[in-house]
């Protein structure tokens, strides 16, 4: 997994690339921690590259949610693939997270 | 510890300080005592003998003075006596010249002319004219009547009786003078017809009272005196007046020893002496006595004085000069320490300083001694030492560096080469495999492989290189790596072996060599092809347990000649065969008694047949020749392989659809299931979505069992089992002997719940129910079996 970091005048992306699992979703965990910590606010999480996920990631991805939320921020994810929206879907985190289809879409809710 | 504080300086029992001193006061109160009881003795002899002289003196003096008062006293009456009866001289006379002689002298107390009966008068008894001495002055009268009877009284009949004149004892003269007094009394005579008649007695008495001057002036020492007896003992002069004329043998009696008493007796018969006696009378301090007669009377006079008094200057002496002595030693023992301190000095300076360098301060400094003595040689060479100390450690400390270092690195190079070494065993049913190797060193040089040549021809090799170390561990992996680019189906085997021989060979500079067989088992069918270059024969186990070995021409180790020629021979196993190689380590194994394992304990233990699982039988072997080592160092490395072979019937009833992956319980396993998933998508085609979810729902599933399953952080294998029935539908069986855990328990999560009550954990569950078709478990002994189903097409 691959993990692209980019600021903008409105917010940070944070791009994944690859897959997202067991063995490495610390490396996730880590960036958005700190981002959060140094109040990074308003962060979107662009998905076209992620061609996996699992519980571990979709965990760190709640948690940071939960963190920026409670923040009075925003957490917002765009572009996932068919199978990882199918994911989102059984987990039932589509009801919880803002999903945008694309990233154009997702930087006007900022 | 005890300490003696001199001055602020401390002496150690033991110090050389303290033990001279000791040694020198001991010789100074030896000396000291020798001269002190010479002295002493010498002293009290002198003195004693100077106080008997002193004493003889002054009783001879005091004698003399009694004389001197006695003479005239007996002189008078003796010449009066004998006038009588000389022409003018007359008894009237006589009396007269008395009476003249009792004024003039002061000793002289009265005198007596006594008659004997009617030798006066024809008509007088008694007559007896006395003249005494009063207060109130000059008295006269007639003695003689019926109460004064003179004739008996000693002063009368004493002389009448010896016809000379006598001192009588002393007396109290009642009706007479009426006091003490003693009395001296001359005889007389007339010359009646011829004869000489008895005719009376003239007396002089004198008061005891007379001598009291003379004896009471003499003074010894501080109460010394001097007392005067008569004959018989009676008291004449005494400082205590009421003893006077009592019995001073009666007085001793009472209160004194023996040698009191004899003195007293020998004093009485009128001899001279000079005796130690307990005191007189009640006086009972130990005294000295001197004692002489007196001439004229046959009285004596003694002298006593208490013994502490004679020697009270003395011991004043000894005891001024006992104190000196003390001074004199304290001074000594001061000066003695303060000497033996100052030489001692720099010894405990250096003393303390070795003990700082010998707790680990080799920079301690050296206490500085600018004399050229012996303690400056010393401390000299204690500081060469030091110096050579510090230049040791040093030297110590680079060398466990660099020792250190090539430790390490000896572990690494263990690493890398049991890391070439295959740790996964084939997870087939036709065979169980297992083998292991323990180094003796760090690093060895017995090796052994197994591996695949295709789906069911299984190659396996052991080895055992010469020597030992980093070079034989270099060795082994040419040799491991030679080994398998050489090995293939399409080539006979002894040539492979010949042309790992060749290449080692060739290039060989250092001859090292290796003892090498390698075999290939056709799983499917059980025939075995091997060849042998010098190794020892690998033992088959039949199926009812009895052990033989599988004999070959040994052939020459690998690596000795180049041109040597290897022979393959075949054999078939049986299904239940079990194939055993080993190496010399084993073999060769020594306990503390020096003795070998041997081959008779190898194929005793190997003789089982009860034992069914490799590598049980490979741990056994193994954990048997340990204890028989008992502890002694293992001389060579340990290498066993174990293969049972189960038979081609076993592998029919699972057909090639199937796949089994053993996994350790360590999260970095998960990228075999990534791997096998992919593999499978390819070989059974299903789509990338249904790798995806198998992925996540194995992922799941996996990371559950590492996470929770096992509590004793131990590794452990577990087992997933991937099966096409060729109908659409897959089936996964995944199976752990970590604690029991069913999944389906597991309630449902509630998804309408508003985001602060979500809870993370669970999903994983969630996702293995959602996405696959069925999910089944069982707990299956202590295993926990999970059966999913999901379609695939």
């Amino acid at each position: 997994m691959e993990l692209i970091e980019q600021k903008t005048e409105k917010c940070v992306i944070v791009s994944i690339t690859g897959r997202l699992d067991t063995t490495n979703y610390s490396l996730l965990e880590k960036k958005l921690t700190d981002l959060i910590d140094n109040h990074e606010d308003k962060i979107l999480v662009e998905c076209s590259k992620m061609d996996y996920v699992s519980s571990s990631g979709l965990r760190i991805l709640l948690m940071a949610l939960k963190k920026i939320t409670m923040a009075k921020g925003k957490f917002v994810l765009c572009s996932l693939q068919e199978n990882i929206r199918e994911i989102f879907e059984i987990s039932g985190f589509t009801n919880i997270f803002e999903i945008y289809p694309s990233q154009e879409e997702a930087l006007k809710v900022f | 510890m005890i300490k003696l504080k001199i001055r602020g300086i401390s002496l150690r029992k033991g110090s050389l300080a303290l033990r001279y001193s000791m040694i020198f006061l001991a010789g100074l109160l030896t000396i000291f005592l020798i001269a002190f009881i010479y002295t002493y003795i010498f002293s009290s002899k002198i003195l004693l003998e100077q106080g008997r002289k002193e004493a003889a003196n002054l009783t001879d003096l005091t004698i003399t003075r009694i004389e001197n008062i006695l003479q005239p006293i007996q002189i008078i009456p003796t010449t009066l006596v004998q006038a009588l009866g000389t022409p003018g001289i007359n008894e009237k006379e006589i009396i007269r010249l008395a009476r003249e002689f009792v004024i003039e002298s002061p000793e002289v107390f009265g005198s007596c002319l006594a008659y004997e009966p009617f030798a006066y008068e024809k008509k007088k008894y008694w007559y007896a004219p006395y003249t005494w001495e009063t207060n109130s002055g000059v008295n006269y009268k007639i003695l003689g009547n019926s109460d004064y009877d003179y004739f008996n009284q000693d002063w009368y009949r004493l002389p009448k009786l010896m016809n000379h004149p006598v001192w009588t004892e002393p007396y109290f003269d009642k009706g007479g003078g009426d006091a003490l007094m003693c009395t001296y009394s001359v005889p007389y005579y007339k010359v009646e017809k011829g004869k000489r008649v008895f005719t009376g007695v003239l007396t002089m008495d004198i008061s005891l009272s007379s001598f009291e001057r003379i004896v009471n002036s003499v003074k010894v020492f501080e109460s010394g005196f001097a007392f005067l007896v008569s004959k018989k003992g009676k008291i004449i002069n005494y400082p205590d007046l009421t003893t006077i004329n009592e019995n001073i043998l009666d007085l001793v009696k009472k209160g004194n020893g023996a040698n009191t008493i004899k003195a007293v007796r020998e004093m009485l018969q009128g001899k001279h002496g000079f005796v130690k006696v307990d005191g007189l009378r009640a006086k009972k301090d130990p005294s000295f006595l001197y004692y002489a007669p007196v001439a004229s009377t046959g009285w004596s006079l003694g002298i006593i004085f208490p013994e502490k008094e004679l020697f009270s200057d003395f011991i004043d002496f000894f005891r001024k000069l006992i104190i000196i002595f003390i001074i004199c030693v304290f001074s000594i023992l001061i000066t003695t320490v303060l000497i033996t301190r100052r030489l001692t000095i720099p010894i405990s300076r250096l003393v303390e300083a070795t003990h700082r360098i010998g707790q680990g301060d080799f920079n301690a400094r050296l206490p500085i001694h600018r004399s050229k003595d012996e303690i400056s040689q010393l401390t000299n060479a204690f500081s060469v030492m030091q110096e050579e100390l510090v230049t040791y450690l040093r030297n110590l400390k680079e060398t466990t560096i660099v020792k250190e270092k090539i430790e390490s690195e000896l572990n690494v190079a263990h690493t890398i080469q049991m890391g070439m070494l295959p740790t996964e065993f084939p997870a087939r049913k036709e065979c169980d495999l297992f083998a292991m190797l323990e180094s003796a060193k760090a690093v060895g040089g017995d090796l052994y492989d197994f591996f695949f040549l295709d789906d069911h021809h299984l190659c396996v090799a052991i080895g055992d290189v010469a020597g030992k170390g980093v070079p034989a561990a270099l060795f082994m992996a040419i040799t491991r790596t030679l080994f398998r680019s050489n090995i293939s189906l399409s080539i006979p085997l002894h040539e492979a072996i010949q042309r790992i021989n060749l290449s080692l060979g060739r290039e060989n500079p250092n001859q090292m060599f290796v003892t090498f067989w390698a075999g290939i088992i056709d799983l499917q069918t059980g025939e075995m092809e091997f060849c042998n270059a010098g190794h020892n024969f690998p033992y088959l186990i039949k199926k009812e347990g009895s052990v033989k070995k599988i004999p070959q021409s040994k052939g020459l180790p690998l690596g000795i000649f180049e041109e040597t020629n290897y022979t393959t021979r075949k054999i078939k196993l049986l299904p239940g065969e079990i194939l055993v190689l080993y190496t010399d380590g084993i073999t060769e194994a020594l306990n503390i008694a020096q003795e070998f394992y041997g081959d008779n304990k190898l194929v005793r233990l190997l003789a089982n047949p009860e034992a069914k699982i490799a590598k049980e039988i490979g741990l056994k072997l193994i954990g048997d020749v340990h204890s028989f080592a008992q502890g002694h160092e293992q001389a060579d490395d340990i290498t066993i392989l174990v293969l049972i072979f189960k038979g081609t019937d076993v592998a029919k009833t699972y057909p090639m659809e199937n796949f089994r992956l053993t996994l350790l319980n360590q999260l970095s396993e998960l990228e075999k299931i990534v791997a096998t998933v992919e593999n499978l998508s390819s070989r059974w085609k299903f789509s990338a979505r249904i790798g995806m979810e198998l992925n996540l729902v194995l992922e799941e599933l996996f990371t559950n069992i590492v996470f929770y399953a096992f509590d004793d952080g131990k590794k452990h294998e577990l087992l997933i089992e991937f099966e096409n029935s060729g109908e659409g539908i897959m089936k996964i069986r995944l199976i752990d002997e970590g604690k029991p855990f069913n999944l389906l328990e597991k309630t449902t999560i509630d998804f309408d719940k508003p985001l602060e009550e979500r809870k993370v954990g669970g999903l994983g569950i969630h996702f293995v129910k959602e996405m696959m078709d069925k999910v089944e478990y069982e707990r299956d002994g202590n295993k926990n079996v999970v059966l999913l189903t999901k379609k695939i097409s």
